[in-house]
């Protein structure tokens, strides 16, 4: 009774369907899980964030359909921890010896830096080998010397032009990263332009410069009025009123609250627009062809407000924010299916070392590709 | 028999997207997956050879069989019996407000325990276990970064360096301290009066000190017991393997989680080095007073010295004379560098305590 005997089921639709993306997870149920897992690996110093980490992320990718399917998350608790070691080890080791020796510390990190490309191939290998739908999973087929180029030396082609080429980088890198992913072995397409990356650069750099005028103007009329407030008080010699002293505390304020906002506006702007590029652009042949449409109005609403949450909250609104946030893109995405996704073929076994995402994780190249 | 039930659900298979509608047929012994249309059986396993996936809220419990093939229950609700204890309870914790509270009542007690108990005795176990090159090294390392970064070469006169060097050798030979393990160094340092020990014995005296106390030298005696302290009780050490326990220890628990993990570890690692550098603080007191009384000397030279120290730090005397809690505690205690005047809270406090031992030995003698 092997699974090959199953019948041609389903009626499996002879052209392409439409299929939206179904998000069903809820926030006060993802909470509780959350902090849960989290108190729970607090506990344990730390050990039960292996298992933490996988349920999480069961609890997201399953509460993700399409066509009735739910997405998997296979990752073994016992993997992640055996990588996660192995990750804090050599981070103890490293911290201690760049604090006793400057010098060999400089070499380490000289290494980590040649390691890195490695480190990023494995931490998304993992992550996507992990990944599955219908029973298939996704795997990256990037090596690291394309790593390499594209996460090291690309970057520094960017600084050099005085991040003239940035956009044209990320757009290089992005479209390395996607390409290099597969789905029951079928590589990825994604037909990005850096025309695109540049437009949004230029649109976020025309909403700065607005937001700023319209904050300078904002500003004089709030000092002009707080200096002829504070004039008509009496001051004590070379000291500052009362008066004044509030008005210039709920000035700083208000001017770092306005340029947050303003820096989430940005990157809100910035994440709406490249996401539906790419996801207007991403295929894999004969298998489906993505389509992303994030409204930049409601998306910045939502970026905004998941921000002001999880400051209020001191953090622990972070899965609040994560439901909003997956339910938002969901609800704005949908995918063409071709017929032969109904008949791909697993190619990836599950055996792959987690050190890699662990060790990428700790030292801050944190990736992924949703 | 009449134990038996079924469940209708999806049949996916294992090694490629193929799936059919199907229902499993579960009985005392096995469970057999039949396809929805026709009937025909496709899989089945007696209970054992096959495992369940993760209970989850709102998802269902998959079946997977040897070939990694899986039924999917329709109704996300549906738990299997034979499921086993621990994934029953784990999934009760994660569905429960009740058990949220509970553990968030109980987790400040949890870090507050890590954060004074746990982390400082781990990190003295693992300081006094490290041998001896670290130190060396540590030392050598804060003394280079010193010299290039904050202070310049002495320009006190040699003989007056030549007085202070003698009374130095004095206090080792009588603490039965070789002379070779410690080293003393003269610097000019813009800040002011202040003097700093270093991981591998090396005591550095500022030229404002040294002049700050030339016609009271007991007193500069005492400050110089103080940092030979800090060096005794291996704090430079301690303070190293203690960020690097916290931060460690913080990584572990914290990172990975989103969002909160950076604030958690700022937080908590400010939190313990401040408690314990305090406590540092007064463990080289102590040793400053003992080792006074054993010389002969009284405790009551400390306070003097901290007197002159904080009389002659103008800054500290706008803040009052009576009580520097936040203006002294600048804390810029870098890796293996003990200030003499940061990070101290009550400067007030320590003079009385010196004070007070101080009356106790007039009063016994």
């Amino acid at each position: 009774m092997t699974p090959t005997e199953l019948p041609a089921d389903n009626a499996p639709a002879a052209s392409s369907r439409t299929a939206s993306i179904e998000f069903s997870g809820s926030k006060s149920a993802f909470t509780k899980l959350w902090l849960v897992n989290l108190l729970l690996s607090i506990i344990t110093l730390g050990i039960y964030s292996a298992w933490a980490k996988v349920r999480n992320n069961q609890y997201l990718y399953g509460h993700t359909q399409i066509e009735g399917h739910r997405f998997q998350y296979l990752a073994k608790p016992l993997q992640i921890l055996r990588g996660r070691i192995i990750a804090v080890v050599f981070f103890v080791a490293y911290g201690f010896i760049s604090s006793l020796n400057p010098a060999l510390g400089g070499l380490m990190a000289l290494l980590l830096l040649l390691l890195m490309p490695w480190l990023i191939v494995q931490g998304l290998k993992f992550t996507l080998r992990n990944s599955a739908y219908r029973g298939v999973r996704f795997s990256f087929e990037g090596t690291y010397g394309g790593v390499f180029v594209h996460f090291l030396l690309l970057p520094i082609v960017g600084v050099v032009t005085l991040y003239l080429a940035m956009p044209w980088v990320v757009q290089r890198i992005q479209k390395y990263t996607y390409e290099n992913a597969t789905y029951g072995g079928k590589p990825f397409t994604l037909n990005t332009s850096a025309g695109e990356y540049y437009k949004a650069v230029l649109l976020c750099l025309g909403i700065g410069i607005a937001a700023i005028v319209v904050f300078s103007i904002l500003m004089s009329v709030f000092g002009i009025a707080a200096v002829l407030s504070s004039a008509s008080e009496p001051g004590y010699g070379g000291q500052m009123s009362q008066g004044a002293a509030i008005s210039f505390i709920i000035g700083y304020l208000f001017t770092i609250i306005c340029f947050m906002f303003i820096s989430y506006l940005i990157s809100a702007v910035y994440q709406g627009m490249i996401r539906n590029h790419i996801f207007n652009n991403l295929s894999a042949e004969d298998i489906f062809k993505t389509h992303s449409d994030v409204k930049l109005m409601p998306f910045t609403g939502l970026m905004i407000t998941n921000a002001l949450i999880v400051l209020f909250t001191l953090g622990l609104g972070y899965p609040v924010t994560r439901i909003r946030k997956q339910k938002f893109l969901a609800a704005a995405t949908t995918v063409t299916l071709e017929p032969a996704i109904d008949h791909l073929v697993n190619t990836v076994d599950e055996t792959h070392s987690a050190f890699g995402e662990e060790a990428a994780g700790l030292f801050d190249v944190d990736l992924s590709l949703t | 028999m009449n134990d038996q039930h079924s469940v209708t659900g999806l049949y996916q298979a294992g090694n490629s997207s193929h799936s059919t509608p199907a229902r499993a047929m579960v009985t005392e012994r096995q469970v057999v997956i039949y396809q929805q249309q026709g009937g025909q059986p496709v899989m089945s396993a007696v209970h054992g050879d096959y495992r369940f996936s993760e209970a989850i809220a709102g998802l269902p419990v998959d079946l997977i069989f040897a070939d990694n093939s899986r039924f999917i229950p329709d109704d996300a609700g549906y738990r299997w019996k034979h499921l086993s204890k621990s994934q029953t309870i784990t999934e009760w914790l994660e569905t429960h407000w009740s058990a949220v509270l509970v553990a968030a009542v109980f987790l400040p007690f949890f870090l507050w325990f890590m954060v004074a108990v746990v982390i400082p005795a781990s990190s003295n176990v693992v300081a006094e276990s490290l041998p001896q090159v670290v130190a060396d090294e540590l030392g050598q390392q804060s003394l280079t970064i010193i010299d290039a970064a904050y202070m310049e070469p002495s320009e006190l006169a040699a003989s007056e360096q030549e007085n202070i060097r003698q009374r130095w050798h004095d206090i080792l030979q009588r603490l039965n301290i070789p002379p070779d393990t410690y080293s003393l160094q003269f610097r000019r340092w813009n800040h002011g009066a202040n003097a700093m020990a270093l991981a591998d014995g090396t005591v550095i005296v500022t030229d404002s000190i040294a002049r700050l106390m030339k016609d009271n030298p007991q007193q500069l005696d005492a400050v110089l017991l103080h940092e030979i302290g800090h060096v005794e009780h291996k704090h430079s050490l301690k303070i190293l393997t203690q960020s690097t326990v916290t931060s460690l220890l913080f990584a572990m628990m914290f990172g990975d989680v989103e969002g909160m993990g950076e604030i958690m570890l700022g937080a908590g690692t400010g939190l313990a080095q401040a408690s314990f550098s305090r406590d540092m603080e007064r463990d080289a007191d102590q040793f400053a007073f003992q080792e006074l009384q054993s010389l002969g000397r009284s405790p009551q030279d400390f306070a003097d010295a901290m007197r002159a120290l904080e009389a002659s730090h103008p800054l500290r005397i706008a803040a009052g004379q009576s009580d520097c809690t936040q203006d002294c505690d600048n804390n810029s205690t870098e890796p293996g560098f003990f200030d003499y005047l940061s990070s101290h809270p009550a400067t007030e406090e320590r003079i009385r305590a010196a004070e007070a031992l101080a009356e106790k030995q007039k009063m016994q003698q």
